[in-house]
C-alpha cells in the first residue's frame, strides 16, 4: 500500500498496515515482568531494561544486541539451598525502575528480588549498593525526587514492611502493613502528599511521606497493582484508581472514600492506564482483568467498552498512536500469547434491526418502551500479533513507534507497525 | 513425553501387600497415584504405608522416601522391626541432617537393593533452628521436602514418597492459602513422577477424609481405616473410597496383621467373632 492510500485511508478512519517483529531477542530464561525502555547512559539512543526469572538483569540495545547484564543471585550453603525453590529463589518478578538517584547526572537501575534484595546499578550494570529485607520484593521499586534534588526509594516486602531508603540505601523509616506487600507503591503528589500502596490481605494504605498512616481502604483480597492517581476532567477532583485481585476497579477520593468501583470476573492485577481516549476532553480508564478481557470505562465507572481475549490480561495495556495516524489506540498483551491492539472508540454494534425483531417482541405495554439505544459499543480489534509466550509485560516507545513486548518464554519481541 | 496407556493392562500397579485388599483393586494402585491414607490415631496408616515400600523395595528393589514429621526416626524403626520387618534385606539410610545429604545418598548411588530414606523432619528442624536458619515466604520447609525428593530422584531414580503425616507439614509449612499450596504439593508430586502415600489424620467426627477438604478431589486414591467396636472388642477396618483407572471394590475389610503380614478379611460380611 503506497503512502497516499494509506492517508487516504487515515482520513476515512480505515485502518491499515500490519505488525510485524524487527527482531527479538532470546534471553534463555523466563521472564516475569515488562521491559523499561530508556535512554540509560545518555547516548541518545534507548535501551531495553528487564529483569529474569534467573535473577539477571539485561540492558539490550534498540537493534536488538546485549549491552550489559547483571547477575543478582544469590549463594547459598546446601543446608540453605535445601529450604529454597530453587527455580524461583532468584527471581526478577517486576520490572526495574530508572532514575537519577544521587544527582549525579546519570542514571541508575533499581530493582528488587525475590531473595529480597534491592539492588541500585549505575548505567553501565555495575553495582552501587543493595539492600536487603527479610522476604521477596515482588512489587516495582518507586523512585520519589525531593525539592533538594535527592531522591527517595519506596518499596514494599513480603516480610510486610514498606520500605523508605535514601540515595545512598540507608533507611529513613519502614512502615509494618501486618500483611505480605506484593505490590508496587505510589507517591500521590498533591496538596497533602501521600504514599499509597497495596498488600496482599486487601487493605489499600495511605502513608505521609514521614510513614504515618492516614487511612485505609479495604478489599475483597490481594492488592497487586500499583495505584493510580489522576483528574480525570478538568474542575474534577483528583481521584486514586486501584484494582484488586478480588476483580473490582475501585475509584477512591484522596481522602479513601470509595467513589466507584466496577466489577470485572476476574482478578485485576496490573495498573490502570489513564487517558482521553475519544478525545472528549475527559479521561478514560483503561485495564485488563484475569477475565481475560480488556476494558475502557468512563471518568464515573461506566462501561465504554471491553474486548475478550483468550486469556488473562495481566500487563497493563498502553495508550499509544501505534500506526501514526494521529489517533490513539490501545496495545493489550494477553496471558493467550497475543499482542492485541485496539481501537480506543471501540465499535457500535446494533442488538436488533429496528422494525424487524423488535416489532414482534414488543406488547404494547408502556414498560416496553425503549428507553436504551439499539445497540452497544464492543471494544474492536484492528490488529493482533502472535508471540512465542505468554505476554507478562509490554513497553511503547513513542518517537520510534515501537512496542517492546515480554514474554515469559524468555522471548522480547520489538514489533513494529508496517505499511506496504 | 508420558507415555499414553491404550489398554487397562498397561497400568502398572504398587500393590499395598494387604492380602485381600490389593485383589480388589486390579492388583494396586496405579504407579504415579497419590494417594490419602486416611484413619484416626492407632489405626495402623504408618504401618500400612511402610509395609507398601518395604515390600516394593525387597521384591523389586524400590526407592523410597519416607518424611516422617510426628514420630522420630528411631521410633518408627523401633516400632517396624517389632513388627517383624527385616530391614537387613534393604538400604536403610537416616537422614537427620541437612548439610550431608549429598554425601549420605551418593553412598547408595550403586546398590542396587531396594533402598528406604528415613527424613526426619522433628529432627532437622531443632538443627536449623540452632543453626538460626530463617524461614521467610520463600524458603520454608515445603522446599525441604521438595528439594530432597528432587535430589532423590536425580541421584537415585525414586519410585515412592510417604508424608506422614499431612497435618503435621500443614503446622511445619504455616500454610497461608492452603487450598493453592495443596494444589501445587499435589502438582509437584505428579510432576516427579513418584507413587505417594499421603497420611491424613482424620477429624474425629470422620465428616471428611482430610483437613480442608480439597485434598480428596486433588488425590488419585483414598483408602479409608477406622476402628470400629464389636461388642467389647475393638477392630481395624479398611475400605477403598477412591481409586482412579482402577475397578475397585468398595466393601469394608477388617484389617488384621498377623505373621508379619497384612490381611483384609470378611469384605461385605460381618466376621463371625
Amino acid at each position: 500500500m503506497n503512502k497516499i492510500t494509506f492517508a487516504f485511508k487515515s482520513m476515512t478512519g480505515q485502518k491499515s498496515g500490519r505488525l510485524e517483529e524487527k527482531w527479538n531477542y532470546d534471553t534463555r530464561s523466563l521472564l516475569l515482568s515488562g521491559p523499561v525502555v530508556e535512554d540509560i547512559d545518555n547516548d541518545g539512543k534507548n535501551e531495553i531494561v528487564f529483569g529474569t526469572r534467573n535473577g539477571q538483569v539485561l540492558s539490550i540495545s534498540m537493534e536488538g544486541d546485549l549491552k550489559w547484564a547483571y547477575n543478582a543471585q544469590e549463594s547459598h550453603s546446601e543446608m540453605e539451598l535445601m529450604f529454597l525453590d530453587a527455580e524461583t529463589s532468584n527471581s526478577i518478578s517486576s520490572s526495574p525502575n530508572i532514575g537519577d538517584i544521587n544527582n549525579d547526572g546519570h542514571k541508575e537501575i533499581v530493582f528488587g528480588t525475590e531473595s529480597g534484595r534491592l539492588f541500585v546499578l549505575d548505567n553501565k550494570g555495575k553495582p552501587l549498593w543493595n539492600y536487603l529485607t527479610e522476604g521477596p520484593i515482588r512489587g516495582t521499586p518507586f523512585i520519589q525526587k525531593f525539592a533538594n534534588n535527592q531522591s527517595g526509594i519506596l518499596f514494599g516486602s513480603t516480610d510486610k514492611h514498606l520500605y523508605f531508603l535514601n540515595s545512598k540505601g540507608q533507611l529513613l523509616w519502614k512502615y509494618n502493613a501486618n500483611s505480605e506487600i506484593g505490590s508496587t507503591p505510589a507517591l500521590i503528589v498533591s496538596k497533602r502528599p501521600m504514599i499509597v500502596f497495596g498488600s496482599n490481605d486487601g487493605v489499600l494504605h495511605a502513608l505521609d511521606i514521614k510513614g504515618a498512616p492516614l487511612w485505609t481502604f479495604k478489599t475483597g483480597d490481594k492488592i497487586l497493582a500499583q495505584p493510580t492517581y489522576n483528574i480525570l476532567a478538568q474542575g474534577s477532583d483528583p481521584v486514586i484508581i486501584v484494582g484488586s485481585t478480588d476483580g473490582v476497579l475501585y475509584c477512591l477520593t484522596e481522602q479513601g472514600n470509595l467513589v466507584w468501583s466496577y466489577e470485572t470476573e476476574g482478578a485485576i492485577c496490573s495498573k490502570a492506564n489513564v487517558a482521553d481516549i475519544n478525545s472528549d476532553g475527559k479521561k478514560e480508564i483503561v485495564f485488563g482483568s484475569c477475565d481475560n478481557s480488556v476494558y475502557a470505562i468512563d471518568m464515573d465507572g461506566k462501561k465504554l467498552w471491553s474486548y475478550e481475549t483468550d486469556f488473562w490480561v495481566v500487563a497493563m495495556p498502553i495508550i499509544a498512536d501505534v500506526d501514526g495516524d494521529g489517533r490513539i489506540e490501545i496495545v493489550a498483551g494477553s496471558y493467550d500469547h497475543n499482542i492485541y491492539i485496539l481501537d480506543s472508540a471501540g465499535s457500535y454494534m446494533i442488538d436488533y434491526v429496528p422494525g424487524v425483531s423488535g416489532i414482534v417482541a414488543q406488547t404494547g405495554q408502556y414498560g416496553e418502551a425503549i428507553t436504551s439505544g439499539p445497540g452497544k459499543t464492543q471494544g474492536k480489534k484492528i490488529w493482533q500479533y502472535k508471540t512465542e509466550g505468554v505476554v507478562v509485560g509490554c513497553a511503547y516507545l513513542h518517537n520510534g513507534k515501537n512496542i517492546i513486548v515480554n514474554t515469559e518464554s524468555g522471548k522480547v519481541n520489538n514489533l513494529v507497525h508496517k505499511i506496504d | 513425553m508420558d507415555k499414553i496407556i491404550t489398554k487397562a493392562g498397561d497400568i502398572k500397579r504398587i500393590p499395598l501387600f494387604i492380602q485381600g485388599l490389593d485383589d480388589v483393586m486390579e492388583g494396586g494402585i496405579p504407579e504415579g497415584h497419590i494417594t490419602l491414607i486416611c484413619g484416626s490415631a492407632g489405626t495402623m496408616k504408618s504401618s500400612v504405608c511402610f509395609n507398601s515400600i518395604y515390600n516394593e523395595a525387597t521384591t523389586k528393589g524400590r526407592i523410597a522416601v519416607y518424611f516422617t514429621l510426628e514420630q522420630s526416626y528411631s521410633s518408627l524403626l523401633n516400632h517396624v522391626i517389632n513388627m517383624g520387618y527385616d530391614l537387613t534385606k534393604i538400604n536403610v539410610l537416616l537422614i537427620n541432617d541437612l548439610s550431608n545429604i549429598t554425601a549420605s545418598i551418593t553412598q547408595l548411588k550403586s546398590s542396587k537393593k531396594g533402598t528406604i530414606i528415613f527424613i526426619d523432619l522433628g529432627c532437622i528442624r531443632k538443627e536449623i533452628k540452632d543453626a538460626k536458619i530463617a524461614t521467610t515466604a520463600n524458603a520454608g520447609w515445603l522446599n525441604v521436602m521438595k528439594n530432597i525428593v528432587k535430589k532423590v530422584k536425580a541421584d537415585m531414580g525414586l519410585d515412592m514418597v510417604v508424608i506422614d503425616s499431612l497435618s503435621a507439614l500443614y503446622v511445619l509449612g504455616k500454610f497461608e492459602n492452603p487450598r493453592i499450596e495443596l494444589f501445587y504439593v499435589f502438582e509437584f508430586l505428579r510432576e516427579m513422577n513418584v507413587t505417594s502415600f499421603l497420611i491424613s489424620e482424620m477429624p474425629l467426627d470422620g465428616s471428611r477424609y482430610s483437613e480442608y477438604g480439597v485434598e480428596d478431589f486433588l488425590c488419585d486414591g483414598i483408602i479409608y481405616i477406622r476402628l470400629s467396636q464389636f461388642r467389647r472388642a475393638v477392630v481395624r477396618e479398611i475400605s477403598i473410597v477412591k481409586m482412579r483407572s482402577t475397578s475397585v471394590k468398595t466393601d469394608i475389610f477388617s484389617l488384621e496383621f498377623k505373621g508379619g503380614r497384612f490381611y483384609a478379611l470378611y469384605g461385605g460380611q460381618n466376621p463371625l467373632l
